[in-house]
């Protein structure tokens, strides 16, 4: 199988560029990932993120023929020759495959991941009816693997100031969780003409998500809810 | 918008105007003429809303960006002035 | 960092959305134009004279189509978007074939003002 890989090293001096790379397929071999780890072995130098395997961790989140996902829940016979494996688009390359994701992560942090809850904690838990975490479904189960971010026109447009599909969803993963008492602070700091209004309903973002969420359609859900708790 | 967009088409398919006067007398009727410029006015904010966003995204410094919203904005207002002025200021 | 548009792809809904802002932009511009038309068609019987010349000659005819173009596509895709804004059609499935419907409307739209004027 013939792949075209990107490569970058900031030490050696030389602009980034496209290598060609061909493998023999083994029986084995369902996944790219299971190829691209072999094609490290033949070129030591080849850098990428990989942890899980499986499609839970996020870390081998790549672009693939144009598209991002995630290495290791990609078949490897979906995809067509040569292969063109390109780092996420927009984020700072540190190494080959390899992207400086702070950038993401401090959007990420700026929404407040955590539950706002000033009430006594009870004896045991904070309680939660069946039907109020059927409301998390869809949002929870979010790796920030960064493929939507990076596959976003209005993210690459603006990169500081727009959060980014996958902030905007965890934000309303907390808007919606019943055990959340901060709502009204969270739809004030995400009412601002970038952190979210920046969103077009392009959708790129559910076009890529490997996990199949749908952050455009979480950041319209977050929309509606300001308007209907708006003064 | 869309409906005034509608009733216009709608009016030229069944009634089209057969000379000046007769457009001249359709087209600056009180009603007409005043549901022509809410259109204006829709229309002028709508673009407003659209260019600032375009210049947000795509114009950075900030010098550049102010120069370019508020040439956009003089540009709008001037035109809004002139569809009073084509509407309701023209001679008798 | 990566980042060559011409590399990456573009689902539909993405050409759908940058379609609408292209379409807006030119239909901006061109609002000056039609209301100079709308001036001349009023102002006096020789202006409005003046006016029907220009409309029967091909490069207006071109023009008219392209804004229809514009006109229908911009529409049509924010239609699209006050729909998706109150939840409807904002799943993927539905989002795709509405993007192209939108994309295939206007053209159409393009094409039956061609006939109309040619």
């Amino acid at each position: 199988m013939k792949f075209s890989i990107y490569r970058f090293n900031p030490d050696d001096g030389r602009q980034p560029h496209m290598q060609d790379f061909e493998i023999a397929l083994l029986d084995s071999d369902r996944m790219l990932l299971d190829v691209i780890i072999r094609l490290k072995a033949e070129d030591e130098t080849l850098s990428f993120r990989k942890s899980c395997r499986e499609g839970v961790c996020g870390s081998d989140a790549m672009n693939i023929n144009g598209r991002n996902g995630l290495a290791c829940i990609t078949r490897i016979f979906d995809l067509k020759e040569p292969v063109v494996l390109r780092p996420l688009p927009s984020f700072p390359v540190i190494r080959d495959l390899v992207v400086d994701m702070s950038r993401f992560f401090s959007h990420y942090v700026s929404i407040k991941p955590y539950l706002v809850n000033d009430e006594p904690p009870p004896e045991k838990e904070r309680l939660q009816s069946p039907a109020e975490r059927d409301k998390l479904d869809g949002l929870w189960e979010c790796i920030l693997c960064g493929c939507c971010t990076s596959q976003c026109p209005s993210a690459w447009w603006n990169p500081e100031k727009f959060l980014g599909p996958a902030a905007l969803l965890q934000a309303e993963r907390f808007i919606v969780d019943s055990r959340d008492r901060a709502t009204p602070e969270r739809l004030a700091d995400l009412n601002d003409v970038y952190r979210l209004f920046r969103c077009r309903s392009i959708m790129n973002c559910t076009e890529v998500c490997p996990k199949g969420l749908a952050p455009s359609r979480a950041i319209e859900m977050i929309r509606l809810t300001m308007l209907s708790t708006a003064r | 918008m869309l409906a005034f967009i509608v009733f216009v088409l709608s009016h030229f398919l069944f009634e089209p105007p057969h000379s000046y006067s007769a457009w001249r007398g359709w087209a600056l009727s009180p009603s007409v003429s005043i549901a022509t410029a809410v259109f204006f006015a829709a229309l002028l904010a709508h673009a407003w809303v659209g260019l600032r966003d375009v210049t947000l995204d795509y114009v950075a410094p900030r010098l550049a960006r102010l120069a370019t919203l508020s040439l956009i904005a003089v540009l709008l207002v001037a035109i809004a002035a002139w569809v009073v002025q084509i509407l309701f200021l023209s001679r008798g | 960092m990566f980042f060559n548009l011409l590399q990456i792809q573009m689902p539909v809904g993405a050409l759908t959305s940058i379609t609408h802002r292209i379409t807006g932009v030119v239909l901006a511009m061109g609002i000056p134009f039609a209301l100079y038309a709308l001036h001349l068609s009023l102002d006096s019987e020789q202006s409005y004279a003046r006016l029907a010349q220009i409309a029967s000659t091909v490069l207006f005819k071109v023009a008219a189509i392209i804004f229809i173009w514009a006109l229908s596509h911009h529409l049509l895709a924010g239609v699209r978007h006050l729909l998706m804004d109150v939840d409807v059609g904002s799943h993927l499935p539905a989002a795709r074939r509405s993007a192209w419907l939108v994309n295939v409307g206007g053209i159409l739209m393009a094409l039956m003002a061609a006939v109309a004027l040619f």
